[in-house]
């Protein structure tokens, strides 16, 4: 019964990694490969740039799931509660998620402009910035600047999983608790995010593999820059790979992406471990 | 509702698919033989199609079909040659972004242009094709395979008078050091509603910097002895990393992409803007300026004078790829596509600016508008492509930008580029990836002057 699936797996995955794999030893632009011997993986291992990307990618993919779960999960309880309004909200909060991320990157390259751009204006009319900000260009802001527009682009799709967990909570449960006398408080606390805990591990599972891959927005608002200061580790690789102004290096690339894929796999499975007691929970 | 509206999704779907290839021509009438062109260029698309469909119409053999892949093109052409779809002819122009014609030419891809071709008197009298083979640019190891047949001019600086009459600046600045004052004069008066100069988010070393300092005898390669030296580089790097210390940048014009960037100098909120004569189009119909008087300046140099030579790039080569089944008459289309009437309508448009000598006398600059402001100067020209080296870490022209805006220790960052780039160099040689190009009497204002020499060592 598998064996359909799994061919298709060995042929669309399994085949084009160790395809790519044997090119680790080479210097290779995509037609002619010319042997290095170990040149790529030494110089992996003093790659300054590709480590920082690293460092880099640590503080987007935290970044964004501080805020993103527990933003989404609010809107998710909001709008379960089915007040006037709701499913527009619903709407609302979705519609980023059905728009190309590249689409809403470029769109936020204007919201973020310096000189005289919307949000700079607003900020100065607001009196909370004196001096407009160079939301994309400083080292200081490029990195909070990119979780922003991560944070607003995947929400929609966080809440509606959350919305789906939410609605196979039995209303029953929450009628006795308001018997029993439980606040709002106590029963989100007591009841709902207990309850939500098995898809709650599959959200953050979801989320944590997804914000340590992102880099399509990144290329779009700042290609990595300014200085390297915003690249993660894919945005890197792609540039190695597709860069306009270089030939490409896909033996050296290749290199990076087992490296990547590595630290991705350690960090999820270090996540399913100490999510074994979500489990549990109920 | 819901069936009109799936149906109208479907549509909407199949409608996207049909135009998803592109923009092209349909299909050929039987007994012809199909010539297919590639081009990533979208300006000259009505002019190009309309003298394509001038040709099918004459033509009792020969269709051609037209293309425009705007998106990633190199990648298409090389995934069209992989997966047999490529075209029979492709428009590349000199040093095209992301195009490296050794790689092509090492993979077989292409097929070299016939001396019957390049000895025709139409041919060579409308491209100056003998004249015109650049090294690493449409050629390798002297065989050409393109003839460019129009250029665009090397960088220059376009400015608003109006500014810089406010600033009570009456001459454009031959040095860098005077743009660096005029820039700091212009965004003093401005006090915050404009600014003294720009540059955008790509390219922004190479848009007009590198120029101010190629003009100045300076080049990253030294092609007498056969290696990268950025030492020449150390004045020009000091000097403009004022621009961002004395705040003459405009804010966030570093991560603004072109057209933004023109759209606010269009504006009137900067003054100085650095590219080549594609902006004569851009200013008069994408964002026409109305409301200030501009005008075009030649590039500054280091010292004032001119030591070397700006890149100035021809364009509309036709490539052909190996892969073509009709070679014989896509060497036909190539010729159509290169005759005086086709190039001479195309110059007169405003589209670029003649490339040969007898172009150059034969063309009516009248109706192309403000290209005439960016007519050809002795010092453009195009320097032989250096060696493509693997270099670890940033390309030079990011490393650059990078210590300008930060203003970072200039000394370090050129001991770090020479030392980066010549080993690269050197270890690609020696895996026979790259030949060291020398030109032991290089003249940098005549770069292709010389014959150069590939060593494997």
């Amino acid at each position: 019964m598998l064996s359909p699936a799994v061919l298709l797996l060995v042929i669309t995955s399994v085949y084009p990694f160790f395809w790519l794999f044997r090119y680790v030893l080479y210097d290779y632009n995509g037609f002619v490969a010319y042997f290095t011997g170990t040149y790529n993986i030494k110089r992996a291992f003093t790659d300054a740039v590709f480590w920082k990307s690293v460092l880099h990618t640590f503080e987007y993919a935290i970044g964004k799931l501080i805020l993103i779960i527990p933003i989404s999960l609010g809107l998710a309880v909001f709008i379960s509660r089915n007040l006037p309004g709701s499913n527009t909200f619903r709407i609302i909060f979705f519609l980023p998620t059905v728009i190309s991320a590249s689409v809403y990157s470029l769109i936020f390259t204007f919201i973020f402009a310096v000189f005289r751009g919307p949000l700079n204006t607003v900020l100065e009319a607001m009196n909370l910035i004196t001096r407009p900000i160079d939301w994309l260009g400083d080292p200081k802001w490029v990195m909070k600047s990119i979780i922003v527009v991560a944070v607003w682009g995947g929400l929609g799709n966080y809440m509606i999983y959350f919305i789906s967990g939410l609605s196979s909570i039995s209303e029953e449960i929450y009628e006795s608790c308001m018997i029993d006398g439980a606040n709002g408080t106590q029963t989100f606390f007591k009841i709902t995010l207990p309850m939500l805990s098995p898809i709650l591990k599959v959200i953050l599972l979801l989320a944590i593999t997804t914000a340590f891959k992102d880099y399509q927005s990144i290329l779009v608002l700042t290609n990595g820059g300014p200085d390297g200061r915003s690249h993660v580790m894919f945005s890197y690789i792609y540039n190695l790979i597709f860069a306009a102004f270089s030939s490409p290096q896909i033996g050296y690339a290749t290199v990076l992406s087992v490296l990547a894929a590595l630290i991705i796999g350690v960090i999820t499975a270090g996540y399913l471990y100490l999510a074994r007691k979500l489990d549990d929970v109920f | 509702m819901k069936k009109v509206l799936s149906i109208l999704l479907i549509f909407l779907f199949a409608t996207s698919m049909m135009f998803a290839g592109g923009a092209g021509e349909s299909q050929a009438p039987k007994g012809k033989t199909v010539v297919e062109i590639w081009s990533n260029d979208r300006h000259d698309l009505e002019y190009l199609l309309a003298k394509v469909s001038e040709f099918n119409a004459k033509s009792d053999t020969i269709e051609i079909k037209h293309t425009t892949v705007v998106e990633n093109y190199p990648n298409m052409l090389v995934m069209g040659f992989t997966s047999g779809n490529a075209p029979d002819l492709f428009y590349m122009n000199a040093r095209g972004t992301g195009f490296d014609l050794k790689t092509f030419v090492d993979a077989n891809m292409l097929t070299p242009y016939p001396d019957s071709l390049l000895d025709d008197p139409e041919f060579a009298k409308v491209t100056d094709a003998r004249k015109n083979i650049v090294e690493g640019v449409n050629a390798i190891n002297g065989v050409p395979y393109a003839i460019f047949n129009v250029r665009r001019s090397g960088t220059r600086m376009i400015y608003n008078v109006d500014l810089f009459k406010k600033a009570g600046i009456t001459k454009f600045p031959t040095t860098l050091a005077g743009l660096v004052e005029a820039a700091d004069k212009v965004t003093k008066v401005g006090n915050g509603q404009f600014y003294g100069i720009a540059t955008c988010a790509s390219a922004q070393f190479e848009r007009w910097l590198e120029g101010i300092i190629n003009k100045s005898g300076v080049y990253h390669y030294d092609f007498k002895k056969g290696v990268f030296n950025f030492d020449g580089y150390r004045e020009g790097i000091l000097l403009a990393q004022k621009f961002f210390s004395n705040g003459s940048m405009f804010p966030g014009s570093n991560t603004q992409g072109v057209d933004a960037m023109r759209a606010q100098f269009a504006n009137g909120t900067f003054g100085i803007w650095g590219n080549a004569s594609q902006e004569a189009g851009v200013f008069t119909d994408q964002f026409p300026i109305e409301d200030f008087e501009w005008a075009v300046a030649e590039l500054p140099s280091l010292d004032g004078t001119v030591k070397g030579t700006v890149d100035s790039r021809p364009q509309k080569g036709l490539f052909m790829f190996s892969s073509s089944k009709n070679k014989d008459a896509a060497w036909e289309v190539v010729k159509y596509l290169n005759s005086e009437e086709v190039v001479k309508g195309y110059i007169e448009k405003g589209y670029a600016l003649p490339l040969s000598t007898y172009m150059q006398k034969v063309v009516d600059m009248s109706g192309a508008g403000r290209l005439g402001d960016f007519a050809p100067v002795p010092y453009e020209g195009l320097y032989p492509s250096v060696p493509a080296v693997t270099v670890a870490g940033d390309n030079y022209a990011v490393s650059i930008w990078n210590a300008i805006v930060n203003g970072s220790d200039v000394d370090r960052l050129i001991a770090d580029l020479n030392k980066r780039y010549n080993e690269a160099l050197e270890r690609d040689l020696k895996i026979g990836k790259v030949k060291r190009i020398v030109i032991p009497n290089f003249d940098p204002l005549n770069p292709n002057k010389e014959k150069v020499q590939f060593l494997d060592k």
